[in-house]
């Protein structure tokens, strides 16, 4: 039980607020039962207790009465708290020994009942008059107010309060989430009732945002987190990468070479725009944006980072030159791996989503060959010697790109190879039927055309090459790519039998000297692409029957399915799920059969491939004389081992950092299938890639620890979601054409695409991307303002004020399905409307049919998605008159006949009925009735191809239907798409219908809940141009006034600890959303910093000794509020 | 039945930002609710000692209706999280006392939300004048005695 031992005097007041009260509440009946409670020495009854006559009677009285505690019962103390501390504060009272009772929004207003409307103003009375017993003085905090501004969103509502604010000589940050400022109003065609151009009006005012030296703008950026309190705010802000330096003159070149187009966000999807854009040509700032959406998965996935959508979308365009540039600038073999790459590329497109992927590949191919059919070999670019010297050992397809990295960076480069000509495995592993040696020949001496010197037959570890004399001779680092020369045993008996070979033997013979003995019946064992190359070319060398033998199944098989579909149709038989146990002679010694061990799935392995598990005892033989052993394989580093400083990893591959490539030895770096194993030609290049980067960074000095876990940028989107576009048809991919000549021989199989195969399948790629990343606009820019590797900056602004100018969005139409709009091409909403009747719109102004036709009747549909409880039951406040701006438009522009369909008409401001007047003159037709649907069924002729509006004509009490050419939709005003996320940065409540809520309906509109911030235009709620312009500037206003005070006064709320009872168990510390509470080591308590405080009480009720507590919502005063809710009656 | 008559006492603590404000909502769109529940204003649903909620039902009252933000939207970022755990530990502990977990309620209500304070009180008062007077006294004499 509480006690009340304290002696006090307390006057309460009760207000009637006009009839609001009274009408419900028993005034009288509530101040005799006032009278009544313990230490009250005066209650008072006046009509208005906020007006100053009822300000006055508190003062009088406690200057009069002495009261030592002071209660009001009238409205909310959201409302009125204020006004009443400032009373007593005025009388000399301490502005917390007061309490206030709502009995209007809680209790007159919300109930009807009279006499319990009474009783419960009794208790709400009784809780007020006990719990203030318990208020103490308490004295307020000041802090300084931080003499900056930011303003969110830059609509005509944000530019005019920034430059009301920039113009009283403080510095506004303006925060826009689009690259440009402007806003809708920016969209608009004219503006009603005025009719004038909305751009004549806004852009002056755009320019001089721009050139305000107070004004700081921050386009293409967003606020990501706000802390601090009134006066004090910290906001983040993050700034998207637009990959345009501010050096941008804005001339526009690099439109003219984007190959990449997109719907215009700007024109509502009705045109078009280039990746690399600017909304509208009188955007602030004047700089172009690159409208990149993250690393395409084709890019991503690439091991080489190839920048594919780059040159896809150049050969869409029949840039063929350029597009062959794009691939080398990572890729010297673009012939070589547009014929044998196992593209994971195509696995990830994006378009596979929607039907086929883009036949990526092939289009590699196509560009390099028609550059060799056109003659036209570029000249390898030699770069400045920068005066290194690097050895690699190795030509294969890792030490190739290695080599061509460091070239182009002005390393003096040799390189060694065992064999006698250069390539590695893609020359001796490859058969010629999918890689003629004419094209791996062609691009091997372009590589080496780079300056860099070849020595064949140098094999380490012979004739004295060894990597210490290398190092002795000059060299400053040697890179190993060593590759794998040694097959894989399966360690089975019969394995050294004649007729059993290994694939690498085999298919070096073949590839090397055009002959190899092969047996009649061939049976290869393995799945991978070596496999089925062996398969292929035992039938070309005279194999009458050729099988592949394989653990697992044809969905773990590691080949290209392009390939093993060939060797299928040259007639390869493959057998699955069987495993060689045994190789069997005849009595001569003769190869004659191969016994398979049955196996089945088991449970997936780490590569999460299932693995083989034998069923026992079930097995199978193939009569061959000739088995194929294609298993796997390894390095050859039997002559490094030697060396102490090189270690072998337990797979017996050469030990190296996987992030770095060094090996155990200073200056030497490895890369390739020798460290990591069998892998594919485009994976080994990547390798090299890596190897030459460090050698690059080890030669120059730099820290080689920063190639470690480098971020990856997200993944494309697939497809776009912010503008409307049509259905993306079906399209099959390009077959890729086959030889029907080569049959099987050495022949090349497979055919390069003609241009036109070419540029229609590259035509399919979707650009997910945005910005296809091909980089000409690089060479298009003069000035060299273009940073396709920017990326978004994160900045911390402290300031004082904040105004919301977020504003809203148009109301998606397709919602309603029964306007047709989304399905019927001639259904359009209210911004389209403004884009198409705009004279830079993508008609240039006229108004226009899908066809291009101007329409012979049009329908104008007002409240659509407003006024309905369906959608939104409010009333958007503009559609009206836009309405009527459209039918104007419509008639100036056209002949057609004007519907408009009303539900009432609501011409509420200055000007605004004298413009419906006009537009009545003009000859429009207004018809009051809710549009029920926009049909194609056509009842009678005159209806066919029509757009058939049904109607009631509630004024003439008839249905009518009204066949027209153009429908438009009048859509409400909605809460901008991020407004759910900015309330809960900027701790914004949102009122319903989801706009922001403002303090006062009518007393404090433009500010917000949270003191310090202030909303500007229809993020507060639907309205029109002139009233979002004055709420700008009453945002501005109050910002000002703000900052001007130079201080604010915070609320004593805080949470404070007795030192005495605290146990120091620390709970209030995890409770504590601010870091606000520390432990004092010394005195082993828990200690609240006042400044981080905000006042939440969270520790308060968590704290399990009672010592923390908070000011003015002590648990005294909350325990006794209920006391007095429940000992009333 | 006996309880035609009975009229519950309703204790409610409202968070100032959300859940008050909706009342006042509530209020300013005069929409009507029985006039059971009298509110008591809070700053944080995660100020609700669960003491407090204990002291309401000692002290006469039939239920008790604790509300907040929404989850993700509390002005102290995550004070209505703190409510949300300490709720079933209450009840627990008011099971143990032969309290029906029904008599005290969790509810999330916006500022918006006017029209769903006005709905959560109807409800919650039918509810406890379905569940009956709370008779304290009785339980608890009843419990330390064990019978």
């Amino acid at each position: 039980m509480i006690r009340e031992n304290q002696e006090h005097r307390i006057g309460v007041y009760v207000c009637h607020c006009g009839t609001n009260i009274s009408h419900t509440v028993d005034i009288e009946a509530v101040v005799e039962y006032a009278r009544t409670l313990p230490d009250v020495v005066q209650v008072r009854e006046y009509k208005y207790m906020c007006s100053e006559p009822g300000q006055d009677l508190i003062k009088q009285d406690v200057e009069e009465q002495k009261l030592t505690r002071v209660v009001v019962s009238s409205c909310s103390p959201l409302m009125h708290e204020e006004t009443f501390r400032n009373a007593c504060e005025d009388a000399g009272l301490n502005r917390f020994l007061f309490q206030m009772s709502n009995i209007r929004e809680q209790c007159s207003w919300v109930h009807s009942d009279r006499q319990k409307a009474t009783e419960k103003a009794k208790r709400l009375i009784a809780a007020a008059v006990r719990r203030v017993h318990h208020h103490k003085s308490m004295e307020q905090r000041e802090a300084p107010v931080h003499p900056d501004a930011l303003v969110v969103g830059a609509g005509i509502a944000g530019i005019e309060a920034a430059l009301k604010i920039a113009e009283a000589g403080r510095k506004v940050y303006l925060v826009e989430k689009e690259p440009s400022i402007g806003g809708h109003m920016a969209k608009f065609d004219k503006t009603f009732p005025t009719l004038d151009c909305a751009a004549c009006i806004l852009t002056p005012r755009m320019v001089q945002v721009g050139q305000h030296p107070n004004i700081e703008l921050m386009t293409y950026s967003e606020v990501e987190d706000l802390s601090g309190y009134v006066g004090n705010f910290k906001v983040k802000v993050r700034q998207h990468a637009r990959y345009v330096t501010k050096d941008c003159t804005g001339c526009g070149e690099c439109v003219s070479v984007c190959p990449c187009e997109h719907p215009s966000e700007f024109e509502m999807g009705m045109s078009t725009r280039k990746a690399i854009y600017r909304s509208f040509p009188q955007a602030v700032p004047n700089w172009f944006t690159i409208d990149k959406r993250g690393v395409p998965m084709c890019e991503d996935t690439c091991p080489i980072h190839t920048r594919t959508q780059g040159y896809v979308n150049l050969i869409a365009q029949e840039r063929f030159e350029e597009a062959l540039k794009v691939i080398r600038d990572v890729n010297p073999f673009p012939a070589i791996l547009g014929r044998i790459c196992h593209h994971p590329c195509e696995s990830e497109c994006q378009r596979g989503e929607h039907d086929e992927p883009i036949a990526i590949c092939a289009l590699k191919r196509f560009v390099a060959d028609w550059e060799v059919e056109h003659n036209l070999h570029p000249e390898p670019v030699k770069a400045e010697a920068n005066g290194k010297k690097v050895a690699i050992i190795g030509s294969g397809p890792a030490g190739l790109t290695a080599a061509y990295d460091l070239a182009r960076k002005g390393y003096a480069l040799t390189v060694f190879e065992k064999y006698a000509e250069p390539g590695g495995l893609i020359r001796w592993g490859i058969p010629y039927f999918r890689l003629p040696r004419e094209v791996l020949d062609r691009e091997i001496d372009w590589v080496l055309g780079h300056g860099i010197k070849l020595k064949c037959n140098s094999a380490l570890g012979e004739n004295g090459l060894t990597v210490d004399k290398l190092l002795n001779d000059g060299y400053d680092s040697i890179i190993l790519a060593l590759g794998t020369t040694k097959g894989l045993d399966l360690g089975i008996e019969g394995e050294k039998l004649p007729g059993v070979v290994n694939c690498l033997d085999y298919l070096a013979h073949a590839n090397l000297q055009g002959s190899v003995e092969t047996g009649k019946c061939v049976a290869v064992v393995g799945g991978g692409n070596a496999a089925v190359d062996s398969a292929r070319t035992a039938l070309r060398y005279g194999a009458k029957e050729v099988m592949i033998l394989y653990r697992r199944t044809r969905t773990e098989m590691p080949a290209i399915s392009a390939e093993i579909e060939a060797a299928i149709s040259e007639g390869v038989q493959i057998h699955f799920l069987v495993n060689p146990v045994e190789m069997i002679a005849d009595s001569s010694g003769r190869l004659t059969k191969v016994k398979c061990q049955k196996m089945q799935l088991g449970e997936p392995d780490k590569s999460g491939r299932r693995r083989p598990v034998p069923i026992e005892g079930q097995f199978v033989e193939f009569p061959v004389d000739q088995v194929i052993l294609a298993i796997s394989q390894l390095p050859d580093l039997d002559f490094l081992v030697k060396d102490e400083d090189f270690d072998l990893t337990k797979w017996s591959t050469l030990a190296a950092d996987p992030d770095t490539c060094e090996t155990g030895k200073k200056r030497v770096f490895a890369c390739g299938d020798a460290v990591t194993g069998p892998s594919t030609v485009v994976e080994a290049m990547a390798s090299g890639r890596q190897a030459a980067t460090a050698v690059d960074m080890y030669l120059s000095g730099e820290d080689l620890e920063t190639l470690r876990g480098k971020p990856h940028r997200p993944h494309a989107l697939p497809l776009m979601d912010n503008v409307r576009r049509p259905e993306l048809p079906q399209q099959k991919r390009v077959e890729i054409p086959l030889d029907p000549d080569a049959g099987i021989t050495l022949k090349e199989v497979e055919k390069t695409l003609t241009a036109e195969e070419a540029i229609k399948e590259a035509g399919r790629c979707l650009v997910c991307g945005g910005c296809s990343d091909c980089r000409v606009c690089l060479d298009a820019c003069e000035v060299g303002a273009i940073d396709h590797c920017m990326d978004d900056t994160v900045r911390e602004l402290d300031v004082g004020a904040i105004i919301m100018a977020t504003g809203f969005q148009l109301f998606d139409s397709t919602v309603v399905a029964r306007y047709g709009y989304g399905k019927f091409d001639n259904v359009i909403n209210s911004m389209e409307f403004e884009r198409l009747s705009h004279a830079s719109g993508p008609t240039g102004g006229k108004i226009l049919t899908k066809d291009n036709k101007p329409p012979e009747a049009v329908a104008i549909l007002h409240c659509v998605g407003s006024r309905d409880e369906n959608y939104n039951e409010y009333c958007s406040r503009v559609c009206c008159m836009y309405s009527l701006k459209f039918a104007h438009l419509v008639k100036e522009k056209t002949n057609a006949d004007v519907y408009n369909l009303y539900i009432d008409m609501r011409a509420f401001g200055k000007g605004y009925e004298e413009f419906y007047k006009r537009v009545l003159g003009e000859g429009v037709h207004f018809i009051r009735g809710k549009c029920a649907e926009v049909t194609k069924v056509a009842e009678c002729q005159e209806e066919k191809d029509k757009l058939i509006v049904v109607v009631e004509d509630t004024l003439l009490g008839v249905t009518r239907r009204l066949p027209m050419d153009m429908v438009i939709l009048s859509g409400g005003l909605t809460p901008g798409r991020d407004t759910e996320k900015l309330s809960r940065i900027f701790g914004l409540n949102c009122a319903q219908g989801g706009f922001f809520l403002e303090k006062h309906p009518k007393l404090a509109p433009v500010d917000a809940i949270s003191d310090g911030i202030f909303l500007a235009g229809a993020c507060q709620g639907p309205k029109d141009i002139p009233d979002s312009v004055a709420q700008g500037a009453a945002a501005a206003a109050g910002a000002l006034s703000l900052i001007d005070k130079g201080k604010v006064i915070i609320e004593p709320i805080t949470a404070e600890i007795d030192e005495e009872q605290c146990a120091g168990c620390q709970l209030c510390i995890a409770n504590c959303p601010y870091a606000a509470i520390d432990y004092d080591e010394e005195k082993k308590i828990s200690v609240v910093t006042e400044e981080l405080c905000k006042g939440c009480g969270t520790c308060v009720a968590g704290c399990p000794s009672g010592a923390a507590g908070q000011k003015n919502f002590e648990d005294a005063q909350i325990l006794s509020e209920i006391e007095g809710i429940l000992a009333a009656n | 039945m006996a309880n035609e008559q009975f009229e519950p006492r309703i204790v409610g603590f409202l968070c100032r930002w959300c859940s008050y404000t909706g009342a006042d909502l509530a209020g300013t769109s005069r929409m009507q609710y029985p006039a059971n529940l009298a509110a008591i204003r809070v700053m944080c649903s995660g100020r609700v000692d669960p003491t407090f909620v204990v002291k309401a039902l000692k002290d006469g009252a039939d239920g008790v209706l604790i509300a907040g933000c929404h989850p993700g939207d509390c002005h102290y970022s995550e004070g209505n999280y703190k409510a949300m755990r300490r709720y079933p530990m209450l009840l627990n502990l008011l099971d143990q006392f032969g309290i029906e977990c029904g008599r005290v309620r969790l509810e999330w209500i916006s500022a918006s939300e006017g029209e769903r304070f006005a709905e959560v009180v109807t409800e919650f008062t039918e509810q406890l004048k379905a569940l009956g007077p709370l008779n304290w006294q009785e339980s608890i004499s009843a419990l330390c005695t064990g019978t």
